[in-house]
């Protein structure tokens, strides 16, 4: 290895806060890269540990910084790659955080009876996915983007539908929405950046060997400090 | 009035002023390409920031006309601005310069558009500079380009940077001996496109893929070693079209050796290329500094074709700007090149604009204070006016060692200079001073 490819000896990886970061902490304890505390990346969003270097952000925000550098890997949700444009390469499906991205609209709609409204509105966080859906099925759909809540909007008149992701079902049935289709299944990944892979070969092969290890062998994952 | 509210006098999104030694580095990281190039036997050819839109498109294939900022000409058919500059040199080979002696070596600098959403960080401007070697089939002008690249980066002040070398032809090769059937075939080659090894293992799961072609296909993006990989992945593969590729591989490994570099090389089997476009050997430069490539090349035989020219032809592309993002990064600064500020008494014009002038012929850089002071106390402290500052307050004079670089003519018409640590008298001295390190 030359002088230059040696500029930084650790290894960053990136964490998405919220539902899969608990996971992700003890996936990553489990195949003996980083023991970290989950609450203490909580409060200080980076933390070292040995060789790696593990950030928390906004599961949006991990593609953006494996794709620029700032970090060599990420851990992310396949719904999230599914909206973002950012190139990296995705080199493990780790097998946790499972859930569906799902058409759903409110019990005893036209379109929960098998009638599809023209022009249907659909109300969603994912409007990328969304509009591969119904391109893929062949509905001209008018796509509402929000950031939150989505299950409001049929409720209120704002949407027909929803394209929303959901793990149990629970919160549509809350809100009375019932599932019309299934556009997509998402489970967590293992993303890396495009150089981090050339450059620390290396350390990422042994990382997505490490947790490849893991995830076939379904270790008991116990989260730090339960 | 809050500055949110206020008139929008940025940029475009995704377009950079470059000022201050950031923008020196970047000219002299460019001059340090095509200074190499030239001395490489490259000779630099100038060629439109707008082409029409079939010829752009005939190099990045018509998919990716999206990412082109297009715009109508006045007859109305469709121009755009170059994403790339390696198409518009094969248009030029092909017209004006094919009855020339080839194989021809040419070189190019500018900017390059892309029309892309402004995400944060992405540039949506980018500056090149590349070479171009035409007319040469052999794996020995692919060998120089490598080689080129290497000594250009090298000059721009990035030694050390890993060069990774693929084959164009080494995956498509795996997918065709791995006997798979068309649909399958299909959602394999598109996985690997979008580097998602999770869709090339579901696309390959179940499928009556050989099994050596699939255990390769799976470790597509760890096919990387020295010269011993190529015998590796040979021993499992019994199709002859991929033999052919290892042993090209091999070749040009040899050639890299003769050029010295291949302590800096890695083979990577796996390399994710544009493998329509490219026909040969491909490689990608990096450096740990930077989550991007600095620069990538390889073949392209097929591309002059499109212009009416069969010809081979290989080359090689390094990115200025994220060359100079390394440079930063490496160094945490942008280096400035030394100043010495000149000054002189009322009267001594003449002197201190011909001291100037030497110092300049021997690449020193000058610049001259307009207003003549009259002398001050001792010769240390005449030489040490303080820096000028701008109109608008901040002094530009700043960078390390700027202020303790300066010298002054006074009213006897004696030249007095200070260069750190040194300090003096008379022209001869200064120059001495100077050249002592290295003149700039």
């Amino acid at each position: 290895m030359s002088g230059a490819t040696a500029a930084r000896h650790t290894l960053r990886i990136a964490l998405p806060a919220g539902a899969l970061f608990e996971e992700a902490c003890s996936l990553l304890a489990a195949a003996g890269v980083a023991r970290v505390d989950p609450r203490r990346l909580d409060r200080h969003l980076l933390a070292v540990d040995g060789d790696t270097t593990l950030v928390r952000v906004r599961p949006t925000d991990v593609p953006v910084y494996v794709e620029m550098g700032a970090c060599d890997a990420g851990i992310v949700g396949k719904d999230v790659l599914w909206e973002s444009s950012r190139d990296c390469y995705e080199l493990l499906d780790l097998d946790f955080g499972g859930c569906r991205l799902v058409l759903a609209a409110p019990e005893g709609s036209p379109l929960a009876e098998g009638r599809w409204p023209q022009p249907l509105r659909a109300a969603t966080k994912y409007p990328v996915s969304a509009r591969r859906f119904f391109d893929s099925v062949g509905v001209a759909a008018e796509l509402i983007k929000l950031h939150g809540s989505v299950e409001l909007a049929p409720a209120v008149g704002l949407a027909d539908a929803v394209v929303d992701i959901t793990a149990t079902g629970a919160t549509l049935r809350a809100n009375h929405l019932v599932e019309i289709a299934e556009a997509g299944r998402s489970t967590a990944r293992l993303i890396v950046n495009q150089a981090s892979l050339k450059t620390r070969s290396a350390a990422v092969t042994r990382l997505a060997a490490a947790l490849r290890g893991v995830v076939a062998g379904g270790a008991a994952r116990q989260p730090l400090g339960a | 009035m809050s500055v949110l509210q206020g008139p929008t006098r940025g940029r475009a999104g995704g377009f950079s002023d470059w000022v201050g030694p950031a923008a020196e580095r970047r000219r002299e990281v460019t001059d340090a390409f095509l200074d190499t190039f030239a001395a490489w036997g490259y000779e630099y050819i100038a060629t439109p920031l707008v082409e029409p839109l079939e010829t752009v498109a005939a190099g990045i294939g018509g998919g990716r006309q999206a990412d082109l900022f297009r715009f109508m000409d006045g007859d109305g058919s469709l121009l755009a601005l170059v994403g790339e500059r390696t198409v518009s040199v094969a248009r030029v080979v092909a017209g004006q310069l094919q009855g020339g002696r080839f194989p021809l070596r040419l070189s190019y600098a500018g900017p390059v558009l892309f029309n892309r959403p402004p995400l944060g960080g992405r540039r949506r401007e980018a500056m090149q500079a590349g070479c171009e070697l035409i007319g040469h089939a052999g794996l020995e002008a692919d060998a120089e380009c490598v080689a080129v690249a290497a000594a250009a980066l090298e000059a721009g002040g990035l030694p050390g940077v890993q060069i990774d070398v693929g084959h164009a032809d080494f995956i498509p090769s795996l997918l065709a001996a791995a006997r798979l059937d068309a649909g399958s075939r299909a959602r394999v080659a598109a996985a690997l496109r979008h580097r998602d090894l999770v869709a090339v293992e579901e696309a390959l799961e179940g499928s009556e893929a050989g099994a050596a072609e699939k255990e390769l296909l799976l470790a597509f993006p760890t096919l990387r070693g020295d010269r011993d990989l190529l015998d590796r992945a040979g021993a499992q593969l019994t199709d002859p079209e991929p033999h052919r590729v290892l042993a090209e591989l091999g070749r040009l490994w040899d050639l890299l050796a003769a050029h010295g570099i291949t302590e800096r090389v890695h083979l990577d089997l796996g390399a994710v290329r544009d493998w329509d476009y490219y026909t040969g050997p491909t490689f990608e430069l990096f450096s740990a500094d930077l989550g991007f490539p600095l620069g990538s090349g390889g073949r392209y035989d097929r591309l002059l074709g499109a212009f009416g020219l069969e010809a081979p032809a290989t080359g090689v592309v390094l990115h200025v700007d994220r060359c100079c993002d390394a440079l930063l990064r490496s160094s945490g600064e942008n280096g400035r090149r030394p100043l010495l500020r000149l000054g002189h008494a009322p009267g001594r014009e003449r002197e201190a604009l011909a001291a100037a002038a030497r110092l300049r012929a021997a690449g020193v850089a000058v610049a001259s204070e307009l207003t003549p002071t009259p002398d001050g106390g001792g010769a240390e402290g005449a030489a040490e006016a303080p820096p000028p500052t701008s109109p608008g307050g901040s002094a530009h004079a700043v960078g390390p060692g700027a202020a303790s670089r300066s010298a002054r003519v006074d009213s006897t018409g004696t030249l007095r200079w200070r260069w750190h640590p040194h300090s003096g008298t008379g022209l001869e001295g200064l120059l001495a001073a100077a050249a002592g390190e290295g003149g700039r």
